[in-house]
């Protein structure tokens, strides 16, 4: 049976943790998903036992892929290697994230099979305040996404790639921006540019185990929690200034929700999943 | 004509209208310098605890009752810019009520009497917040009825004295009636209907929670947090929503809290179409710590300790703190400094302070007032209310 779903888990150095979390995929999500393993600079003995793909350059040795590059380094792969379009949609997880106790690629299929133009699709997070405007319609569209738990529909991917450039910088994150610091809000921003929309559901949960940031950040070979935020802002913004020009987050957001806003002046028969 | 007045204010400016905590008299006369020098409308925003009518022994600020503060205040704005406005009043929002308990009816008695001494003084704007309730949590409903009743005595008690006065409703808090859309939305129409049945005005202003939360010196909300923060709906999300409902009641939408906001975040609130925001202890802290720094580089070592002391003892930093601070104590005394200007023994301790800068050549006062000045010039900057050449 063909697998609709291409699963991406980002890992460095937390082989038990990765193990974990495909185990749990293949257990739960097995008939609808490859799960495939990228190692974003890992020490040689911190292997994934199902490790896919190995980023061991130096520079990826040292600081890690991240989001951003991870997942293009593992989408590229998948281009290169002719499988990308076997798939119609791909799950992007990193190692940190937890997973509910039955299939979440069922209810996130059936959602995007419901929702025609849905590109982008995240799993609400137990403690995001999002759940509290998810409770009697539980998809609705955003123009504000914040996970690390993504599906991306094959189409809109299609849409927005850079088959110039398949590699970890720039194939369809910028890989520019390390750490990611409003790097969602510029992928909802392309796909409603698209036509395509950003949802959240409450159908599907996923947490994000921070613990391993607090307590194995030296493990991982990355910067403590507190250190690691600050990079994050302070790298993200900077890339906000020098591509976009803004200096604020509210900039993006303005730029994002005009996206979004028209959307809905092309698509009204969506009007009624508008936050 | 208030409400038209500030209507047509804020769409000539584009701005965000400023409401500041009188935190002292100096803050006080800051305030009114700054409003009649930028000729625009500041709005005054006395809470309970800062400022009650006598029956309620005052406030802590300068001891003033409503009545000795409003008279201060209209004495001394010669250009009339300054709006008089009574924050977060309602039953229980007074400490007395609170300790001696008082039921429901009690309370709802006791707020009326401090309203009509606001309106009587001369206040023009009243919130009512009767969001607290000390016997239980009351519902939606509970707050909108208590609304109403309020509402309703106070129009006609205006009316009555033939005064113009307008009104904020809503609450910051988890406990009130506006922190949801569904809330905000329900809240606005049923006032709307009530309004309309008994031919009030409509409320000018509705308090919406707008991610921020003011927290020793910092502001600890989602606002200003490029990070999410927990059971918290993203600002990204709630805010153009909740401003979109308040436009659609035409209800200007007020936050709380925004003390110590980044100059980009406070720069967005125009951009964003808050209406107003209010800030009150920052200007408190701004004030302390010039008299403190001003103090201890003029040799007067001893008295800014002593005044550190009386802030500290006092504990009025305690609900300011967040959960294992590392804050030292004299942070602390920082945090809870304008609480305790007016202390008997703190006026006596600092007017001999005030007695060796002058023969140096200090006026301590002025000082003070142009500390808090500039921290007040930050606001009306970034809001669009003054340009600074």
């Amino acid at each position: 049976m063909n697998k609709r779903v291409a699963t991406i888990i980002l890992n460095r150095n937390l082989p038990e943790a990765t193990d974990r979390l495909y185990d749990h995929l293949i257990k739960h999500d097995g008939d609808f998903t490859d799960v495939y393993v990228v190692e974003s600079g890992s020490d040689p003995d911190r292997l994934s036992k199902h490790v896919t793909w190995r980023a061991d350059w130096p520079e990826a040795v040292a600081h890690g892929l991240r989001f951003n590059r991870g997942m293009n380094y593992g989408l590229s792969q998948l281009w290169k290697e002719g499988k990308f379009k076997n798939y119609d949609a791909f799950f992007l997880l990193t190692n940190d994230s937890e997973l509910q106790d039955s299939s979440t690629l069922k209810p996130l299929l059936d959602i995007l099979d419901k929702h025609r133009r849905v590109g982008i699709l995240s799993p609400c997070g137990k403690r995001w305040g999002e759940r509290f405007l998810l409770k009697h319609q539980t998809t609705k569209y955003f123009w504000f996404i914040h996970n690390n738990a993504l599906l991306l529909r094959r189409e809109f991917v299609e849409a927005v790639l850079n088959a110039d450039q398949p590699d970890h910088m720039g194939f369809l994150f910028d890989g520019a921006n390390f750490r990611g610091y409003g790097a969602e809000s510029e992928m909802i921003a392309k796909a409603y540019a698209n036509d395509w929309a950003a949802a959240i559901t409450s159908d599907v949960y996923v947490g994000e185990n921070e613990s391993y940031l607090l307590n194995q950040a030296d493990l991982i070979k990355t910067e403590g929690y507190e250190e690691n935020l600050r990079l994050y802002i302070e790298e993200g913004q900077r890339w906000m200034r020098n591509k976009y020009g803004f200096n604020s987050r509210w900039s993006m957001q303005q730029y994002v929700k005009s996206f979004y806003e028209r959307f809905f002046d092309f698509y009204p028969e969506y009007k009624n999943y508008q936050v | 004509m208030i409400h038209q007045r500030l209507e047509s204010f804020l769409n000539k400016r584009r701005c965000t209208l400023l409401g500041l905590g009188p935190m002292s008299v100096n803050c006080v006369d800051a305030a009114i310098e700054l409003a009649n020098e930028h000729e625009i409308p500041l709005l005054m925003v006395a809470s309970r605890r800062q400022i009650d009518s006598e029956d309620f022994g005052g406030g802590y600020v300068n001891n003033w009752t409503t009545s000795e503060f409003a008279r201060y205040v209209i004495d001394h704005d010669k250009k009339g810019k300054i709006l008089l406005e009574r924050d977060h009043g309602g039953p229980w929002q007074n400490t007395k009520e609170i300790d001696a308990g008082l039921s429901l009816r009690r309370a709802m008695e006791s707020a009326k009497a401090s309203y009509r001494a606001d309106i009587d003084a001369g206040f023009q704007i009243i919130h009512i917040d009767p969001s607290v309730d000390i016997h239980g949590t009351p519902d939606v409903d509970d707050v909108l009825e208590r609304i109403f009743e309020l509402y309703e005595y106070c129009w006609s008690h205006a009316q009555k004295l033939q005064r113009e006065i307008i009104f904020e409703i809503g609450t910051e808090e988890q406990s009130g009636s506006t922190n949801t859309q569904e809330e905000l939305d329900y809240t606005l129409r049923t006032v709307k209907r009530f309004c309309s049945k008994n031919n009030f005005p409509q409320p000018t202003f509705v308090v919406v929670q707008c991610g921020t939360r003011t927290k020793e010196t910092r502001n600890v909300g989602s606002f200003d947090a490029p990070v999410r923060v927990a059971d918290e709906l993203p600002p990204e999300i709630q805010l153009p929503r909740m401003i979109e409902i308040c436009n659609k009641y035409s209800i200007f939408m007020k936050e709380h809290n925004a003390d110590y906001l980044s100059d980009a975040a406070l720069q967005w609130h125009p951009r964003l179409g808050i209406h107003a925001a209010n800030i009150a202890p920052e200007f408190g802290v701004a004030e302390t710590r010039a008299l403190v720094s001003i103090l201890e580089s003029h040799g007067q070592k001893k008295s800014a300790e002593e005044f550190l002391k009386a802030s500290y003892d006092s504990r009025k930093w305690e609900k300011w703190m967040v959960e294992n601070t590392k804050a030292t104590d004299r942070d602390r005394a920082i945090i809870s400094g304008h609480y305790v200007f007016s202390k008997p023994k703190v006026v006596e301790q600092l007017a001999a302070a005030k007695q060796n800068l002058k023969a140096k050549g200090i006026d301590l006062d002025l000082q003070l007032k142009e500390a808090v000045k500039k921290s007040i010039l930050r606001y009306l900057v970034n809001f669009r209310l003054a340009r600074v050449a």
